[in-house]
């Protein structure tokens, strides 16, 4: 059986003992490294004796394979360090969770506001979508470092931080913040209520068929100056009407399937974001009108000179009025999508307890 | 490891934490260094890692529960540990908390059977 001579079991040990020294507190090493030492030389010593032999090669691999990887034995001298302690972690998910969300809205307002009056086109869409993770996560960097110092500071001094209740200071449980509505609670929907959103969604309906017979309806005597003017709507908005109309009876047809399956009291969340989401599509098709043409003039050849300028700001005015109708739709349509993820993995998690 | 091994493993390693303690602790009544309490402790029937037993016996002296000294014993220096007054102390208070746990997990594993030999009395 080939075994190693003591020179080269002990170069193998003050390598792995090198190996040790580079990861441990610098205070301590020699001290730890000496312990070390001591206490795996007898162990070797007790080997040998015990097999009247010195360790194979393959032996003092084992042994020190048994003892650790060098980096690991190192590591259970450290202290548990750790950048955020449980002590603030939750309040620090919490605020990094509120942040996250809030960025993120502002962001898309901002982008939705300001985009369209800087650039145009899928790439400014491109650009803003590229701009949020930066955002987020310079956000999220942020929250973490100033969370790591508070915690850093509160640790070591004490004495001098701000009290946290339930931390480092009594709590009082009347300051516990009130019950929170579960899902279903609160009032349920009335049949009466229900009745009432369909009729009202009929009327409503009506009244939008009527209007191309009767425009003033609508638009009170800006109708009559639009009939008398040099301007007159471009054709997108019969498509648009028309989509209008399918998004409203869709609506309508949904409340009364509610009503006929006696689901009135509680609307389905989902169908509520699916009813958000369609109502988006008549929007989305004015946003992609070719130059955002919405208002055309009745006479080009002779009013261009006249009302062109005019109507150019009319054009775009109307554009950066969906465009902002458009954002505040997607950052509602954004929440209700979060929330209702939220609220089924809540679900599921209870579920699977 | 399936998913049910490895939760055993943790609740394994959690419980054997405070006993490894406990353990250390009083076979430290007398002076030891670490091989021969490693070894020690494992001719009792408590197999401990060195990786684990090192670190803890420092840890345990920078709480103040045990005091070392080098000395040289078999032309080696050795660093020798022994319990402090503090941690005398504090192993009888832990022995006290231990025995106490003890007899409790003992009396709630015993009472279904008591109960079942109580019904069949009364049959």
């Amino acid at each position: 059986m080939p075994t190693t001579s003591k020179d080269a079991t002990m170069e193998l040990l003050d390598r792995y003992l090198q190996a040790v020294r580079k990861y441990l507190p610098l205070r301590r090493q020699d001290d730890i490294i000496a312990e070390l030492r001591a206490n795996m030389e007898s162990q070797i010593e007790d080997r040998e004796s015990e097999l009247n032999r010195p360790l194979t090669q393959g032996e003092f691999d084992d042994f020190l394979r048994k003892m650790g990887h060098p980096m690991l034995v190192a590591s259970r001298y450290q202290t548990a360090q750790y950048l955020i302690g449980p002590a603030v972690f939750p309040m620090y998910f919490y605020v990094l969770r509120l942040a996250m969300l809030w960025a993120f809205i502002i962001c898309m307002i901002v982008s939705a506001v300001v985009t369209p009056l800087t650039q145009t086109g899928g790439q400014a869409v491109i650009d803003a979508l590229f701009r949020t993770p930066g955002i987020l996560i310079q956000t999220a960097a942020w929250i973490t470092l100033v969370f790591a110092a508070f915690d850093f500071a509160r640790t070591r001094y004490p004495e001098t931080c701000p009290q946290i209740p339930g931390i480092n200071q009594n709590w009082n449980p009347s300051s516990l913040p009130p019950l929170e509505k579960a899902e279903h609670s609160g009032k349920p929907r009335s049949f009466t209520q229900t009745i009432i959103e369909i009729v009202m969604g009929v009327l409503f309906l009506g009244w939008l068929l009527i209007i191309p017979h009767h425009p003033f309806l609508l638009m009170g005597p800006g109708a009559a100056y639009l009939q008398a003017g040099p301007f007159l709507l471009a054709p997108v908005w019969w498509t648009f009407y028309w989509l209008l109309i399918a998004v409203n009876i869709m609506q309508i047809g949904w409340k009364c399937v509610e009503l006929a399956r006696g689901t009135w009291q509680w609307p389905s969340r989902m169908l509520q974001i699916v009813s958000k989401a369609v109502g988006l599509i008549p929007i989305a098709f004015l946003l992609t009108t070719p130059d955002h043409r919405y208002v055309l003039l009745k006479n080009p050849a002779t009013d261009q000179l006249h009302y062109g300028q005019n109507l150019d700001q009319v054009n775009h005015g109307l554009h950066f009025a969906f465009c902002v109708v458009c954002a505040i739709v997607v950052v509602q349509l954004a929440f209700d999508i979060g929330k209702w993820i939220l609220e089924s993995y809540r679900r599921h998690e209870a579920t699977a307890l | 490891m399936t998913a049910a091994e490895s939760i055993f493993e943790n609740l394994r390693l959690e419980l054997r934490r405070g006993c490894l303690t406990l353990a250390v602790l009083a076979q430290l009544r007398e002076e030891h260094y670490g091989y021969t309490l490693r070894k020690d402790l494992a001719e009792r029937g408590l197999e401990i890692d060195e990786s684990t037993l090192y670190p803890l016996l420092r840890r345990l002296e920078t709480q103040g529960l045990l005091v070392s000294q080098w000395r040289e014993e078999d032309k080696r220096n050795k660093r020798f540990y022994r319990l402090s007054p503090d941690g005398e102390h504090i192993l009888a208070r832990l022995l006290d908390e231990w025995n106490a746990t003890n007899s409790s997990i003992s009396r709630i594993l015993d009472a279904p059977r008591a109960e079942a030999a109580t019904d069949a009395d009364n049959q």
